[in-house]
């Protein structure tokens, strides 16, 4: 099987059906649901403490109300979390490399608490606009630069996850190709790009849990402005 | 995983069935399809350790399943033939991704071999002090009736002990009355004590009083008797007295 750099991004589809879905859906088989027994086994412990960890992390600066968006927000860490540490392993597809998956998330979540805010209290939401203290010259400008970032808020959710995947992967496979062409040639070499690509690694699995953290904090911190 | 699960539920669902009809030409009745209860609780216990796995991967029953026709290294065999026949006939081509999939490996293996074990303690931690909770909860329960216990027992002990404080309270309040009678007594006779002083006191006076009279009387009618010639006679034996005894007196110095 001869890969291109860019194979692996490719949505994959069968014969004309998209597997996407069933590659967003895998996630789901590799957590054990909760049972009816009060102590439970290591995997369901470890599984109850971390969700309780996240949820715990995501909802104490929100207010009673925010408490709503306790599942979605938890259920999307686990999601993100799940799918970029298995788009680590070889030969697997990262759905979140897809610009349009990652903003078919980012931008619904973004806008609803945008309306959240404009519904509920919209002079403090859009207060949020002009920051304390600026000199009256500049207010003008000011509204204007904060309602562009306001606005383009979601495209920085969707572009940084996709960015940061993608061009972690791409790195991967670029070392990974540096170090195969390389071994006939210059084996020394090869071996100091292997250890780089050792390093990498690692660093791409970090990239992967605190991506995912990121994108749900951000939806957490837009929440608590506007909730 | 889930073989194993089946095999596992197999002996029992065979034991649910119903036996095979034994008797030839008996009506065939409808089979039963529930033999056994289904009942939730008590759950039976779960396993205390997972399924043996021989390198992180595949089950024991594999190896244990091939024994008997290729002995211990029958299962090394086919992994090494099938690996080795993968990548000589070109069905797993060797590309960048194989270094990929190495370098994750060994992050993947390092991290399991290094924190397992820490990991699976902390769960188990998690557990255990989820029933010490439910247990401190129980203990602390029974040791508050037990004190319960000791109490009322202690109680049932002081009730024992009423006749000796009713005993004591009654000796209290005879001494009392005692005391009291006594104090009484002593007033009484006081009292009377007073008044016969008093008595006493009127007779000593009157007859001192009789007395100073009638030495008065006599006093003033002896007083009254003595004549100036008398006296003239008393004062000259006197003096010749005095003289008589300074006589003396001269001769004794």
């Amino acid at each position: 099987m001869n890969l291109s750099f860019f194979d692996q991004f490719m949505s994959p589809s069968l014969l004309g059906i998209p597997l996407i879905l069933i590659s967003m859906l895998f996630p789901t088989l590799l957590y054990p649901s909760p049972n009816s027994r009060w102590i439970t086994n290591r995997l369901l412990t470890l599984q109850s403490w971390f969700l309780h960890l996240i949820t715990k992390q995501l909802m104490t600066p929100l207010t009673k109300k925010g408490h709503k968006w306790a599942l979605i927000l938890s259920s999307l860490m686990i999601f993100l979390l799940t799918i970029n540490l298995l788009g680590l392993l070889p030969y697997t597809f990262t759905p979140t490399t897809q610009l349009s998956m990652n903003l078919a998330l980012a931008f619904p979540l973004w806008l609803a608490t945008l309306l959240t805010g404009l519904r509920n209290q919209p002079s403090a939401s859009l207060g949020h606009l002009l920051p304390e203290g600026t000199p009256t010259p500049l207010i003008p400008a000011l509204i204007l630069i904060e309602t562009t970032s306001l606005l383009i808020r979601p495209l920085a959710l969707g572009v940084r996850l996709t960015a940061n995947l993608t061009a972690g992967h791409l790195l991967i496979q670029l070392i990974s190709t540096a170090t195969t062409v390389l071994l006939p040639i210059m084996p020394a070499v090869s071996l100091l790009t292997l250890s780089i690509l050792l390093l990498l690694t690692i660093l791409e699995v970090a990239v992967a849990m605190i991506q995912a953290y990121v994108f749900v904090l951000l939806l957490s911190l837009y929440l608590q402005e506007n909730i | 995983m889930l073989s194993r699960l089946v095999l596992r539920a197999a002996p029992a669902a065979l034991r649910a069935l119903p036996p095979p009809p034994v008797a030839v030409g008996v009506l065939h009745a409808t089979r039963q399809l529930h033999t056994t209860q289904q009942s939730l609780a008590p759950l039976p216990p779960l396993p205390e350790k997972g399924g043996e796995v021989r390198h992180g991967l595949i089950p024991e029953e594999f190896f244990q399943f091939l024994y008997p026709k290729t002995g211990v290294t029958g299962p090394y065999m086919l992994g090494t033939g099938l690996v080795l026949y993968l990548l000589s006939k070109e069905i797993y081509v060797v590309n960048h991704e194989t270094v990929a999939a190495l370098c994750i490996l060994s992050v993947i293996i390092y991290g399991v071999k290094r924190f397992g074990p820490d990991v699976a303690a902390f769960a188990d931690k998690l557990n255990e002090e989820k029933m010490a909770k439910a247990l401190a909860v129980k203990n602390e329960a029974i040791e508050g009736l037990q004190a319960a216990i000791e109490e009322e027992k202690k109680e049932q002990w002081r009730v024992e002990g009423r006749s000796y404080l009713f005993d004591a309270k009654r000796n209290n309040v005879a001494m009392l009355l005692e005391a009291n009678y006594r104090e009484r007594l002593m007033m009484v006779y006081n009292e009377v004590k007073k008044r016969l002083d008093y008595q006493v006191a009127m007779q000593t006076l009157k007859r001192q009083k009789e007395q100073d009279h009638m030495i008065q009387w006599v006093e003033k009618n002896v007083i009254q008797s003595i004549t100036p010639q008398q006296q003239k006679e008393s004062i000259a034996k006197c003096i010749l007295d005095l003289k008589a005894l300074s006589k003396g007196a001269h001769a004794a110095v």
